[in-house]
């Protein structure tokens, strides 16, 4: 795959990214871009910056797709509220809504949900496999949480699974469950060593809270394993493509290789990388110019200093392409600020296009 | 003689954290003060920037009085655990298993205050050996979130335990942290905007909930002042150039810096203070040779804030 027209033609494309890289705005332009090509489009963002969302028209009311035009290209646009979302979940999956209230107001889910490696990431996960279970778009592009963990996005749905799996219902009747030991004193022994230690820290009675949020949870376990297994399916279907979004800052570098090595061990196809605020400034050589010496040398020690700079960013794509083996799908060159209207988002779709 | 400091240096992810604080460190070692500077992050950006680094047990030596040390969370924790369970078999299924990885992901406070109690050990010269005496602990990271969320740990703790190890730890910790003369927090942003936000509510956080005293923020990465509206005009009027890409870099030099002043403006307006500025460097990478004059602008901030 080595061009962002080819990615467009996917059913579902996931940008992966360290915080602060463009995700959110690259997200909406793809979307915007295979708008223009006249698929329907739509794109999941996740907490995105005020700005952006108010150029989209979404705001904190919005739990629903919102139609987004621009020059007579439409798509839908969702962003998502993480904490609703996963309190929308529970209500969904609950058997009856006192058993959700029970969950919602329980410390544990509380520290839970916001605690929760990967609640973010599930939640982006959960939307998307509703929408693309009860709507019908040709493309649908997810922005994935600012979080560091790929990882997370990956495994949250089974380590919830798994959490659950292990409920205290089953530890009340056996303790040892807890850590698979066969000897169940030597288990009760371990496991309230370790709940006195936990318990110290937090002031939870946590055999209580974990308790009550399992038993509550008992019966929902096989719509959340069923739901993890069919969200792990969309993710590797030949007709998904993971992209890279990075900025060529050596801590973001760094993030972007550490992401690609997981997505590859997860056996994830990642289609390439898009490179945002890249400095490329040509080589030129002897300048005449009208203007004073002095100017005129101020001029050519402020291009040795952004050739520096440009320099430093070919080196970063090298190094990115090398440790990843990613093709480059675009290097989106630097504009001091962010898209904040949809005019700007057009014109940074034109770019990747 | 002084009583040994503590300062936390935060920021988001990527701001130059490791690089602030290893101009921090290398100038106080510079003053003759013996310093360590503690890593909480996984990656190795100090290392880069001292690659002659020697090894010295579980620490580095970075340089005359200047060392480093990494402190890894989880290790952290395992030993905590492997300390309450006493049976080394059962910690290594423990470790492994989700379930205690979910639990102690909710039961906040525990990597945090394990970091805080070793950082204590440092700091705290009553009983400590020679060698873990040290007049200035700079602590590197970790990232504003998880920052405030150590910061916080002390008071919450206090609340919780009143009594035995523990409380007196958190006792000491709340004394230690309150004392403007001890503990500092250095907050790092860069002239970008979602940055100056983040670290505009920081302060808030830090100032007024937490009653930390916080010093002057740093701006890291400032493009330099160069040309000026009257340059740039004649820039324009010059046929031979005014096209050519060296006239794009002229403009694009000069909106970095007109996008750097209205962020660092920002943070003036809602802070009160003036940002400490630490310039764009236009080299491969940061050496040590760059730390130096870091250092000496940094030090302004410990003086006054």
């Amino acid at each position: 795959m080595l061009t962002i027209g080819k990615l467009l033609d996917k059913s579902l494309v996931i940008c992966v990214g360290a915080g602060g890289v463009g995700k959110t705005t690259t997200a909406a332009s793809l979307a915007l871009g295979a708008a223009i090509r006249k698929r329907r489009a739509a794109v999941i963002t996740v907490d995105p910056a005020r700005r952006l969302k108010d150029a989209l028209g979404l705001d904190d009311l919005t739990i629903e797709p919102r139609r987004v035009q621009v020059n007579g290209a439409n798509f839908d646009a969702l962003a998502l509220d993480v904490k609703r979302t996963f309190d929308g979940v529970i209500r969904r999956f609950a058997p009856m809504p006192a058993v959700a209230d029970r969950i919602l107001a329980n410390r544990l889910y509380q520290e839970l949900s916001n605690e929760l490696a990967g609640s973010a990431e599930y939640m982006a996960m959960e939307k998307l496999h509703e929408m693309a279970e009860t709507r019908h778009y040709d493309l649908i592009v997810v922005d994935t949480p600012p979080s560091s963990h790929v990882q997370d996005l990956l495994a949250a749905p089974n380590r919830l699974t798994s959490l659950l799996a292990s409920s205290a219902v089953s530890l009340l009747q056996a303790p040892s469950t807890l850590l698979s030991l066969t000897d169940s004193r030597l288990g009760k022994l371990t496991l309230s060593a370790l709940l006195k230690g936990l318990q110290r820290w937090t002031g939870l009675d946590l055999l209580r809270d974990l308790s009550d949020f399992a038993a509550a949870f008992e019966g929902m376990t096989e719509g959340f394993s069923t739901r993890a297994a069919e969200v792990d399916d969309l993710l590797r279907s030949p007709e998904t493509a993971f992209v890279l979004v990075t900025t060529l800052e050596p801590h973001t570098i760094d993030t972007t290789i550490r992401f690609h090595a997981q997505l590859a061990e997860g056996g994830f196809r990642v289609a390439g990388i898009i490179a945002n605020r890249v400095v490329a400034f040509p080589e030129v050589g002897e300048v005449q110019a009208s203007v004073e010496e002095s100017l005129r040398s101020k001029l050519m020690a402020n291009y040795s200093d952004l050739r520096e700079l440009s320099r430093r960013d070919q080196r970063a794509l090298r190094l990115l392409h090398r440790q990843t083996g990613c093709p480059l799908l675009a290097a989106v060159p630097v504009n001091s600020e962010g898209p904040t209207s949809l005019a700007a988002l057009e014109g940074f779709a034109k770019q990747l296009l | 003689m002084a009583e040994p400091r503590l300062i936390f240096v935060t920021g988001k992810g990527g701001v130059g954290k490791t690089t602030v604080a290893a101009a921090l460190g290398q100038q106080s070692a510079d003053l003759g003060r013996r310093t360590l500077i503690v890593e909480t992050a996984a990656d190795g950006r100090l290392e880069n920037l001292f690659p002659n680094r020697r090894r010295a047990g579980a620490r580095h030596h970075l340089g005359a009085k200047l060392d480093s040390i990494r402190l890894d969370p989880r290790e952290l924790v395992e030993d905590y655990f492997s300390g309450l369970l006493r049976f080394s078999f059962l910690s290594k299924r423990l470790f492994a298993s989700n379930t205690f990885n979910t639990l102690t992901a909710a039961a906040p406070g525990i990597t945090e205050f394990l970091l805080l109690d070793k950082i204590l050990g440092w700091v705290e010269v009553r009983g400590a050996a020679r060698r873990n005496r040290y007049d200035l602990v700079i602590v590197d990271g970790p990232a504003s979130g998880h920052a405030l969320k150590l910061l916080r740990t002390p008071r919450n703790l206090a609340a919780m335990v009143r009594s035995g190890p523990l409380g007196t730890t958190a006792t000491q910790l709340l004394g230690l942290f309150s004392d403007p003369a001890r503990t500092s927090v250095v907050v790092v942003s860069l002239p970008e905007e979602m940055s100056v936000r983040e670290t505009v509510e920081t302060y808030a956080t830090l100032e007024d909930d937490l009653g930390l005293h916080v010093t002057r923020p740093v701006v890291n990465r400032v493009f330099p002042k160069r040309f000026s509206r009257s340059d740039l005009e004649r820039v324009a009027a010059d046929p031979a150039i005014h096209d050519s890409p060296v006239a794009v870099a002229a403009h694009f030099a000069a909106k970095c810096r007109r996008e750097a002043e209205r962020h660092v403006g920002y943070l003036r307006r809602h802070l009160g203070v003036t940002p400490l500025l630490l310039r764009q460097l236009f080299r491969p990478e940061i050496t040590v040779a760059d730390l130096r004059p870091f250092g000496r602008s940094l030090s302004r901030l410990l003086l006054s804030s």
